[in-house]
């Protein structure tokens, strides 16, 4: 048999395969779906610790760990103590003050007007933190390629981005800030008073 | 929103904005997910594990187990290497398992009959391609499979099976000789 003769075949005879189970792929994901949704809530970190803990065979990976949890013990313990006493708790309110006062709200709460220009796409949506990342669709009424929607939101920080047609668009013009996350951009609102409130 | 507006909602979603919604909870999200890949699993799983029922299970509990684990997915990696290591991670624990308990094969079926003498041969091939990759060691089956079902680079390969490249392409090669010897014994077989 030629050399690429069975390479193709190779494929083929999976592909074959696969195109047998047809019956199983076609309801897979709803299966997975209702699966997912009926299951109860995931476990807290006290149970992930647990399990970790019971996974670990060696001393020495058993010994890192309770030096890296005895750290991190100490470093809440720090935090803890430093706020309660005055000669920290000054210096911190101090460094907040300085840091809070340069977020500045500028939008009164409530309304929020999100504003993609996108001439000729077929979708536009934007996705946030005020809503868990789900897609809430844009209009374009008029079609001048200007998409728009109005989301009643309450004062907090929000980070957000548009999806245009499927592609990921995280710096909006109108943002106060962007933040990078997953190695591409997020723009930041802020609603309310000030920025912090959240 | 209704399920059907919600599911074409996510249908024009780019995987990474889908992936961050399944983490955030929207399983609906993530059965886009499942419909992109379940094609490529459930192919890389019949390929290394050459047993339609462990196939079935293991590229469901693929999809559970990467859900279940999103967290710890780092998004400027790959998404496919992600999910297909755990694949191939879930298939190796089911063949060490199939050692103590094995199962009997059932005989490739051969359909034909009325079918014209071009396909019969096609068909006939297949069947041999079948057998000969059932009786191939796993070492050569997988990456096999990976390379020629699945479409990869030896690179990504070599990532997923956490092995050197090199070794990839040796397995390969020596697990497409292999191949070509069993398909040769099975022409013997049946011309005698």
């Amino acid at each position: 048999m030629h050399k690429d003769d069975l390479e193709k075949l190779l494929g083929d005879t999976l592909q074959q395969e696969v195109s047998e189970e047809r019956h199983y792929l076609d309801g897979l994901e709803k299966k997975i779906v209702a699966e997912l949704t009926g299951r109860l809530p995931r476990k807290g970190w006290l149970h992930a610790l647990t399990r970790l803990f019971a996974q670990m065979q060696s001393s020495h990976r058993r010994q890192l760990a309770v030096i890296g949890i005895t750290a991190v013990i100490f470093l809440f313990l720090g935090i803890f103590v430093s706020e309660r006493l005055p000669l920290f708790r000054g210096l911190f309110s101090a460094y907040d003050e300085q840091h809070t006062t340069t977020i500045t709200a500028n939008s009164d709460g409530g309304q929020l007007l999100f504003v993609m220009p996108a001439p000729g796409a077929q979708t536009v949506a934007v996705v946030g933190s005020f809503n868990n990342w789900k897609p809430i669709l844009l209009t374009d009424e008029d079609e001048d390629g200007i998409w728009l929607t109005n989301l009643s939101l309450t004062p907090g920080r929000y980070e957000y981005a548009f999806v245009v047609d499927g592609r990921w668009w995280g710096q909006d013009p109108l943002a106060d800030e962007y933040v990078r996350s997953f190695g591409g951009y997020n723009s930041v609102r802020y609603v309310g008073h000030t920025g912090d409130n959240i | 929103m209704s399920k059907e507006e919600e599911s074409s909602v996510y249908h024009v979603q780019d995987e990474v904005s889908l992936l961050r919604a399944s983490l955030g909870g929207e399983v609906e999200a993530w059965g886009e997910i499942v419909s992109r890949y379940k094609e490529a699993i459930l192919g890389l799983c019949v390929g290394f594990l050459r047993n339609h029922p462990d196939a079935e299970d293991i590229s469901h509990d693929t999809f559970i187990r990467a859900y279940e684990n999103l967290h710890r997915y780092h998004m400027e990696k790959r998404f496919s290497t992600w999910i297909f290591t755990i694949a191939s991670n879930l298939c190796r624990n089911r063949l060490r398992y199939r050692r103590r308990h094995p199962i009997v094969p059932l005989p490739v079926q051969m359909e034909g009959g009325c079918s014209p003498a071009i396909t019969i041969a096609q068909e006939d091939r297949q069947a041999q391609i079948r057998q000969g990759l059932s009786r191939l060691p796993y070492r050569y089956r997988a990456p096999i499979t990976l390379r020629y079902y699945n479409d990869l680079s030896y690179h990504q390969i070599a990532r997923i099976l956490s092995l050197p490249e090199g070794t990839i392409k040796t397995h390969i090669h020596r697990g497409k000789a292999r191949l070509r010897q069993e398909i040769g014994k099975m022409e013997v077989v049946n011309h005698a």
